[in-house]
């Protein structure tokens, strides 16, 4: 596989990812999800320091709720949750969509082979992935400070959270929750490999991400070894939400660091096997 | 180029779906600069064959060697092989212009600009129109467009002229011509419209049943052919005895009431009604048919299921 074909791969995904809804949407949705969530915990947030105001009565949570450490944390978990489902999705459809409608034909006889295909679509999905992370903190972080203070978390006058370790937490839980991202992104994609149509690609992208999230907590201790354990999720908690209380305050946060280990290292063998299974089975089917 | 070297060297090839043979030894020879028709009934195997020329599907058995490459190979010829599909194959969402943008990113080849591309096949008012708005007719203009922006050296077409009215069938014969006279481009067309086949193609071959059962210059090919007149007469017995008599002419009932067909090498429809007149047999309706593409394929093919 040459470096100047895959270069060739890459510019094409990206000539048309510039005019895919999908793309667009990939890397705008999370931040808007986070900004529709700013804007309703301000609304909430006002109403209850109306409330609070009327009945003179202050409390740990009020003071908490105003810094926006914390909701700056919510908005990068909503926006992680829904860039993971996006992303599933969108490499699910990638490959099988093209595939449908004819298009790959044309760059397979032109000018990359078919594994170089799947790698320059697993590049680009990251690229996007990595846009939209970034568009989702920059525009969270903005739209956070614009809305609330960013400061440490202070009880009776007495700093119990500084605001280097509360940035220290964020970055952890960054780093963890995007950790399993590239898995999820080699799953869609070799459910795209596999698939015959891009409904029938995404729907079981999507349903198998899911059911990974509702089945998790039947497999114990071993749930840990599934990379779907450690990414943002609908229904399970993630590190990520765990930060979002610590930097409110709450001391009641423990996050073992086995599972900080496992959360590191799971995704990657997963994310080999998923590619490798990718690059094998586009060599047999039929475009 | 050379004109000697094949453009496409097709040996035994055969492919088999679960217990379906499809293809059972296909040979073919593409020369380069020539203009090669492929023609087949409904499931005779064209398209598999094209496919497997194009390495998108593997074949089991044979040999296929495209501008001296395997077919998994292509990619690297860089755009020199192009191929226009039986469906557009074109992303819908792209326009016209942005898919001709594209499609000159995908070879390092010299490309021709989309605004020429445009402008020669008669898409220039529908430039920024998404692919997904347009009528079959246009799509095919507009995958035909998106095979020749890398001005290659083979073309290979599945149904070319499908969804094209009268006129722009035309105007792609005449882009075929133009290019191959020109640049020496070879084209391999698949296509149930035989007289368009007939009308463009330098070489023919008949696939049937999974094998090219009749190949060659069109020349040579629709020379062998017979020709026949189609006759109406009120006694076709007397006339088919009277014709018989003669060496050389075969009489079959036609489908119509009153209507024979007769073949002869040794006499033209002139001779056949003078034969006649002289028997006291009148004629009322006397046609030739000319030896062509859709004779042959008829009679070659005769008595399978279309």
């Amino acid at each position: 596989m040459s470096l100047s074909s895959l270069t060739q791969a890459l510019r094409s995904e990206f000539y048309v990812a510039r005019y895919a809804l999908g793309a667009r949407l990939l890397i705008f949705i999370p931040s808007a999800a986070a900004a529709v969530q700013f804007m309703a915990s301000k609304i909430a947030d006002t109403g209850t320091a109306a409330r609070d105001g009327l009945m003179n009565s202050v409390s740990f949570d009020d003071v908490t709720a105003s810094n926006a450490w914390g909701h700056f944390v919510d908005g990068l978990d909503t926006g992680i949750t829904l860039l993971f489902l996006l992303l599933v999705a969108q490499a699910a459809y990638s490959f099988s969509a093209e595939v449908e409608n004819g298009t790959m034909r044309h760059q397979l006889i032109r000018c990359s082979s078919r594994r170089l295909i799947v790698m320059s679509k697993l590049l680009q999905l990251h690229a996007l992935a990595l846009m939209g992370v970034g568009i989702l903190i920059v525009s969270s972080y903005l739209l956070s400070g614009l809305l609330w203070e960013f400061g440490p978390v202070v009880e009776d006058g007495f700093e119990l959270i500084s605001e280097a370790e509360i940035r220290d937490e964020i970055t952890l839980g960054l780093r963890l929750a995007l950790t399993p991202l590239p898995a999820a992104i080699a799953l869609g994609l070799l459910l795209s490999v596999l698939a015959n149509t891009a409904t029938q690609a995404v729907v079981s992208a999507l349903g198998i991400t899911l059911a990974m999230d509702i089945f998790k907590g039947m497999l114990g201790d071993y749930a840990y070894y599934l990379y779907a354990s450690f990414q943002p999720a609908l229904i399970d908690q993630s590190y990520l939400q765990d930060v979002s209380r610590l930097v409110r305050g709450y001391s009641d946060v423990l996050i073992d660091d086995r599972v900080i280990q496992l959360n590191y290292w799971v995704p990657i063998p997963t994310l080999l096997v998923l590619v490798t299974a990718s690059l094998i089975f586009v060599q047999t089917r039929k475009l | 180029m050379s004109t000697q070297t094949p453009a496409l060297l097709i040996s035994g090839l055969q492919k088999t779906y679960g217990n379906l043979d499809v293809l059972k030894g296909v040979n073919l020879t593409l020369t380069s600069g020539s203009i090669q028709g492929l023609v087949g009934l409904n499931g005779s195997g064209k398209t598999t064959t094209l496919e497997c020329i194009l390495g998108l599907q593997r074949f089991d058995q044979g040999e296929v060697s495209v501008l001296g490459l395997v077919p998994t190979d292509l990619c690297t010829a860089q755009g020199k092989v192009t191929a226009v599909f039986d469906s557009p194959s074109l992303n819908p969402i792209l326009t016209v212009r942005q898919c001709l943008q594209h499609a000159s990113l995908l070879s390092k080849q010299s490309r021709r600009h989309p605004k020429d591309l445009e402008k020669l096949l008669g898409l220039c008012q529908f430039s920024n129109f998404p692919i997904k708005t347009l009528s079959l007719g246009n799509k095919r203009r507009a995958s035909i467009a998106h095979a020749l922006i890398s001005e290659p050296d083979l073309v290979i077409m599945d149904e070319p002229f499908n969804g094209l009215d009268a006129g722009g069938v035309d105007e792609v014969l005449l882009l075929i011509k133009t290019l191959n006279q020109e640049r020496g481009t070879s084209f391999l067309l698949s296509s149930h419209q035989l007289p368009y086949l007939e009308d463009i193609c330098s070489h023919l071959a008949i696939l049937h049943e999974g094998k090219i059962i009749r190949s060659g210059q069109k020349s040579a090919l629709l020379r062998s052919e017979t020709n026949k007149v189609r006759l109406r007469t009120n006694d076709p017995v007397g006339a088919a005895s009277a014709l018989q008599t003669i060496s050389g002419i075969s009489c079959q009932p036609g489908t119509m009431d009153e209507e024979i067909w007769v073949s002869s090498d040794v006499m033209n429809a002139a001779a056949i009604n003078s034969h006649l007149a002289e028997h006291r047999i009148p004629v009322y309706e006397l046609a030739t048919e000319r030896a062509s593409l859709g004779v042959l394929f008829r009679r070659l093919t005769q008595g399978s299921d279309s």
